[in-house]
């Protein structure tokens, strides 16, 4: 006999509905967690902090320092790093395994100590430090330290990124340029390069942002001249809460700006595959 | 010319071994072989994208095995064309180009006069083969190496490139290799056809010769001869036995009249092979089929029963038995609607020495 729709057991549908209704709730619990905090840091300090850039020359020349700073830790990872993304991406040799753990290494300790390091090495009493001091190049306390710590930390992210953006142009449209008469450099360039644009910027933009809110390493190697993050943690221990805000609502907000790049990259990107 | 000598080269797991063969001069060389067998290993290696482990790769008379691909002189189009696109049709064309005439009159000649200003990422499968095929040969390469270039498009623009593709070659001299699964477009376009299996050459020649005469039982399998016998050859010490008919001539080559005993079947034929197991091929296009005994001195007639008539518009397969062992012939449709043939009928197979071939 057949059994009636009415009668069917209904719990699979409910074990289902229960199931969506916990996902939502930890979804949107976890959601809340991770934008309450930064859209209240933008909303107390926001406007406070973008008025006190007219008048806080401190706040302003930190603010034009970390831009100057990660920008060329940026422009240097870009230039040294692009290279070796290639690489790692397209040839198959000998410590290729290892070359990626050493890339990989910044990303894992811990940043405090990743500025320890870079002090062993850059430090007045090191070999390369005090090497450095002799040709006028100072690390340790000035902007050459703070890119180093930035680029020490962010560039495997640029690497990473760029491998992937690499590894997804097919190796044969640089082998139909060959053949067409273009050298090695030459086909990397007018193909390889033009379709891995979006992906190199993507990873570019991160190693930025990256770069811009770096702390540890950077309060190990370089305190003063402070960039906005040191800024920020330095207004918060000497003056407390209110004094830190408008500062770290100005941080909050420059780190908004790759983020909107990247969504737009992103958007473009969909656009192109849809046609 | 290109000329290959115990080439070797590896890509992941898979090796192309010991590859030997060469296409003269503006001569068309097609390769054929299935799924895997390293056919676009192949031409990569020629036009020096992947690197020669072992021997020699010579294209114009020039060693190439250790020149860079750019300076190699060889085009190479794959089967899925890899236009780039960032570039536009017409800045894939102008890619590499020779010259702004050469664009043109392939332009033409391929009838993608449409296609100029059109984005690469709209174009159909094979609108991409046709611009891909015109940006090859827009830069008048020596020698033009094709990676299954037809096979997105229909057979009506098929036909047509392949003819014009067929007169360009003969207009500007280039020597190309060309990839194909298509059997008749190989025998149409091909002066020369390798046949690769697993990284290897198994043979290369004439296509007439590698049909006709396949190497294996295991090509002549592939090439679509569907009657293929194992059994036993004894060589017949008579001279020149009358059912050689007008083939009398080829004994003066060192072949001898040969029985072939595979089961109930005996087949006559001509070789030079001597006595011995071997296997016996008979392609179904020579097999002609008849309702009463053909009056003809052909020693190899056979009674059978029809098990199957299968038609594909105008050609038919139909599969008879003799005693016991399935014999394939290839028929017109109008042929077997002509003859009443279906499933019980009894027919007389015929076919001659010569075309059987023993391998």
């Amino acid at each position: 006999m057949a059994i009636p729709d009415s009668e069917v057991p209904s719990r699979p549908r409910l074990r289902h509905g229960a199931l969506t209704v916990l996902a939502a709730l930890g979804g949107s619990l976890l959601l809340l967690f991770l934008a309450a905090p930064v859209a209240e840091l933008i909303v107390s300090g926001g406007a406070g902090g973008l008025a006190r850039l007219g008048r806080d020359p401190e706040l302003r020349q930190s603010l034009m320092l970390t831009v100057m700073t990660a920008t060329t830790a940026t422009l240097l990872g870009v230039v040294c790093g692009t290279p070796v993304a290639y690489i790692l991406s397209r040839s198959a040799f000998r410590g290729r395994a290892v070359l990626s753990a050493v890339l990989d290494l910044p990303l894992l300790i811990p940043h405090p100590v990743a500025g320890i390091a870079l002090l062993l090495v850059f430090g007045r009493e090191s070999a390369v430090g005090s090497a450095l001091l002799t040709v006028g190049l100072r690390v340790v306390g000035s902007p050459i330290g703070i890119i180093c710590a930035m680029l020490f930390v962010s560039a495997p992210l640029y690497i990473s990124g760029a491998r992937e953006a690499f590894a997804r142009v097919d190796p044969r449209y640089e082998a139909v340029a060959r053949t067409l008469g273009d050298d090695a450099w030459r086909s990397f360039r007018r193909v390889t390069l033009p379709l891995a644009r979006r992906g190199m910027v993507a990873a570019a933009v991160v190693m930025w942002a990256r770069a811009v809110s770096e702390f540890g390493a950077i309060v190990i190697l370089t305190y003063n001249p402070k960039v906005v993050s040191i800024l920020s943690w330095d207004r918060f221990a000497t003056f407390g809460l209110q004094e830190a805000l408008p500062v770290a609502a100005v941080m909050a907000i420059l780190a908004l700006i790759p983020l909107t790049v990247l969504r737009a990259l992103r958007h473009d990107r969909t656009a192109s595959v849809s046609l | 010319m290109i000329d290959i000598r115990g080439l070797s080269a590896r890509i992941g797991e898979f090796e192309l071994r010991d590859v030997t063969f060469d296409v003269p001069t503006g001569g068309y060389g097609v390769v054929i072989g299935p799924a895997g067998s390293g056919k676009t290993t192949l031409l990569e290696a020629i036009a020096g994208i992947i690197p020669a482990r072992a021997g020699d790769v010579r294209l114009g008379g020039r060693s190439v095995t250790r020149t860079p691909p750019d300076e190699r002189g060889a085009g190479l189009v794959y089967q899925h064309g890899y236009l780039f696109p960032h570039l536009s049709v017409v800045g894939n064309l102008r890619y590499g180009a020779r010259d702004e005439a050469s664009v043109g009159e392939l332009v033409t000649r391929l009838e993608i006069a449409s296609l100029r200003d059109r984005d690469v990422r709209s174009l159909s499968g094979g609108e991409r083969q046709l611009v891909s095929l015109a940006r090859a040969l827009a830069r008048r390469p020596a020698v033009l190496l094709l990676d299954e270039p037809f096979s997105a498009l229909d057979p009506r623009r098929r036909g047509r490139t392949r003819r014009e593709i067929r007169a360009l070659h003969r207009e500007w001299g280039f020597t190309a290799l060309q990839v194909t699964h298509d059997f008749t477009e190989a025998g149409l376009l091909g002066d020369v056809a390798v046949l690769l299996d697993s990284g290897k050459v198994l043979q290369y020649g004439p296509p007439e010769q590698v049909f006709r005469r396949p190497a294996s039982p295991y090509i002549a399998e592939f090439l679509g001869a569907e009657n293929v016998f194992a059994g036993t050859a004894r060589v017949l010490a008579e001279a020149a036995p009358d059912w050689l008919e007008g083939e009398v001539a080829a004994l003066a080559h060192g072949y001898h009249a040969i029985e072939f005993t595979s089961g109930p079947l005996t087949l006559y034929t001509v070789g030079s092979g001597g006595d011995g197991p071997c296997y016996a091929v008979v392609r179904s296009e020579e097999v002609v089929l008849s309702l009463a005994p053909q009056s003809t001195s052909a020693r190899n007639l056979f009674r059978g029963r029809v098990v199957e008539v299968g038609t594909l518009g105008a050609f038919a397969r139909v599969t008879i038995d003799v005693d016991g062992t399935p014999l394939v012939a290839a028929v017109t449709t109008r042929s077997v609607q002509e003859m009443g043939l279906r499933e019980g009928s009894v027919v007389y197979a015929t076919f001659k020495a010569m075309g059987v071939h023993l391998c």
